[in-house]
């Protein structure tokens, strides 16, 4: 027996060796993002893979101011900030009506909120941006934050329902007895007992609102966020390649960091996200 | 006695409409508080999902509304070799599926069982699940292009240089690999939830019987996570139909030819570069239909799974 194990153990052993390996490959490509990002372009073509020795930030300069990017950006994080505000108040109410209030078609306006999870965008495409054309929203910052809250709402109202459920049904009567009105109850006490899973959704709410690229491209094409930007410098700067990776750690940077900062939080909120779909 | 009840029915009477009264100021509220989710989904999504199979069912294009053609978009959908490549290009997408579900499924067990580092290469292995298809598209295009860096050190070494995404044979599977390279820390996430509920002492007692590493994976372990594989399995599938555009669009444009155009990504050229508004929603709702199809197999897997 203790041979077994001693055995299982000799093998996991060899197998962190290619796991160790894929984690390599994991962090190798921002790596290498940032490394070239550094380098001139004679620099780049001499050298692809050896470490910029003597780093410059010209690339950053130009890609920040002559590629636009520093509109771009501003872009990304209006509309992200935007919609994340408008996720959390949107979500939370109506998370909180559906959790621990009385009504009528409850379950059943719970259920079609949930059942939106099954039209993503490219299944709507043309009627999604005629409904744009048609109120008004197209290249609009207010039309991207109420697009990115619409597609996102779905999973938010779930995550803030099952948070709300969970907790005890005296604290919210407690307070109702009180005299409060509903309102004053949703901002006095849904919202500060509700703050651990604001917070992880806003993160992954961040996420999925930074990283977009399908809904920015068709509604934004005058108004480009970073990623729809990125994009088409994809086309331009084929022959200046350590420019391009300035702007793919420009715009990677916002999320690397979140990254760093939450992992924690976004490991797990993901995890719930996934087993719900 | 009637005299002295009656005060109190009416008291009772009081205190049950002062009741319902305040449940229909709560259910008012309440019905107020779900409203800004409802009329977003409404308005964005279920509206547009039904005004598509009215567009479908027309030939508009660009400003005008068009004429009522019936099935005409979708009987054309049959004949459209870009179409129909885009289901055969689906189709080998969906042969990938079990790449996606099992490479995770065998590191989140190794994982489980305590491979040294496990702590960081848990962490690690998630990190390119939260950048954006975008930047991995860019990255990668620099490292395969014809120019890139994998061929600069493949001449380096003496290799000819190959053309990985400008080859109709190597661009899907190049694709597809970086797109699994991409996600599957999200697999190796839910595998690790769902280890987390296989009993511990189950694991123990076949090792203590002398079973071997394989024996306890293949009888004991993964048995367990049948559940798990099939939930991944399905959300897999729906996922690489309705979430590669962005990798598509950065890396192939759907080229060369239709090497790597898949539905989604049809769809949009058809509405954009191809100006044909019509055609494009008759291939969303075929989408629709697929993505449906299997989104109620998921719902089904889910709720046997609960019931068990």
């Amino acid at each position: 027996m203790a041979g077994a194990g001693k055995r299982q153990r000799l093998a996991l052993r060899i197998a962190a060796i290619p796991m160790g390996i894929l984690a390599l490959s994991c962090l190798y490509p921002i790596f290498f993002a940032v490394n070239n990002s550094l380098k001139t372009r004679n620099d780049y073509l001499l050298d692809r893979f050896g470490l910029a020795l003597n780093p410059t930030f010209d690339n950053y300069v130009r890609a920040w101011s002559e590629s636009h990017l520093d509109q771009y950006f501003v872009n990304s994080v209006i509309a992200t900030i935007g919609a994340v505000i408008l996720l959390t108040v949107v979500s939370s109410l109506a998370g909180f009506a559906l959790a621990a209030l009385r009504f009528p078609y409850r379950r059943f306006l719970f259920v079609v909120i949930l059942s939106t999870l099954m039209i993503p965008v490219q299944v709507i495409l043309v009627p999604y941006m005629r409904t744009m054309v048609g109120l008004g929203l197209i290249n609009t910052h207010i039309g991207l934050i109420l697009s990115y809250t619409a597609f996102f709402i779905p999973f938010s109202v779930y995550m803030m329902t099952a948070f709300y459920s969970g907790l005890p049904r005296e604290l919210i009567e407690a307070a109702k007895i009180d005299g409060a009105k509903l309102l004053q109850v949703w901002w006095h006490v849904m919202i500060p007992l509700g703050m651990p899973a604001l917070i992880t959704l806003g993160i992954l709410n961040t996420l999925n609102c930074w990283n977009d690229i399908l809904i920015a491209l068709l509604t934004m094409q005058k108004n480009r966020t970073l990623m729809v930007g990125i994009s088409a410098l994809k086309g331009q700067y084929s022959d200046e390649i350590p420019l391009f990776t300035a702007g793919i750690v420009i715009a990677a940077a916002p999320i690397v960091i979140l990254y760093v900062i939450f992992q924690r939080r976004i490991v797990s909120g993901i995890a719930v996200g996934a087993v719900k779909g | 006695m009637t005299t002295t009840a009656q005060p109190q029915t009416a008291h009772v009477e009081r205190a049950r409409r002062r009741a319902s009264k305040s449940r229909r100021a709560e259910a008012g509220m309440a019905l107020l508080f779900v409203l800004p989710a409802i009329l977003l989904v409404l308005v964005f999504r279920i509206v547009p999902l039904f005004w598509g199979f009215g567009i479908s069912l027309t030939n508009a294009s660009g400003g005008n509304p068009g004429e009522f053609i019936g099935a005409g978009n979708y009987v054309r959908a049959l004949n459209d070799p870009n179409f129909r490549a885009s289901i055969v290009n689906a189709g080998v997408i969906i042969l990938a599926v079990p790449i996606f579900v099992f490479i995770p499924m065998i590191l989140a067990i190794l994982l489980d069982q305590g491979v040294p580092g496990r702590g960081l290469f848990r962490s690690v292995y998630f990190f390119p699940v939260v950048l954006s298809s975008v930047i991995i598209g860019s990255i990668f295009s620099i490292v395969l292009g014809y120019n890139g860096s994998l061929n600069g050190l493949l001449k380096a070494i003496g290799l000819p240089a190959f053309d990985w995404l400008g080859r109709s044979q190597t661009a899907l599977p190049v694709t597809l690999a970086i797109q699994s390279w991409s996600t599957f820390g999200m697999g190796v996430l839910i595998f690790l939830a769902g280890l987390s509920t296989v009993p511990k002492d189950m694991v123990e007692a076949a090792r203590l019987e002398g079973a071997k590493m394989w024996q306890v994976w293949w009888h004991v372990i993964i048995p367990e996570l049948r559940p798990i594989i099939e939930f991944s399995l399905v959300i897999t599938t729906i996922g690489l139909l309705t979430s590669m555009f962005g990798l598509i669009y950065v890396l192939t444009g759907g080229g060369p030819g239709t090497a790597t155009t898949v539905p989604e990504y049809l769809i949009w050229a058809a509405q954009g570069r191809l100006n044909q508004p019509a055609y494009a929603t008759a291939l969303s709702i075929i989408l629709f239909v697929i993505t449906g199809i299997l989104a109620s197999l998921q719902i089904r897997i889910m709720s046997r799974n609960a019931s068990l």
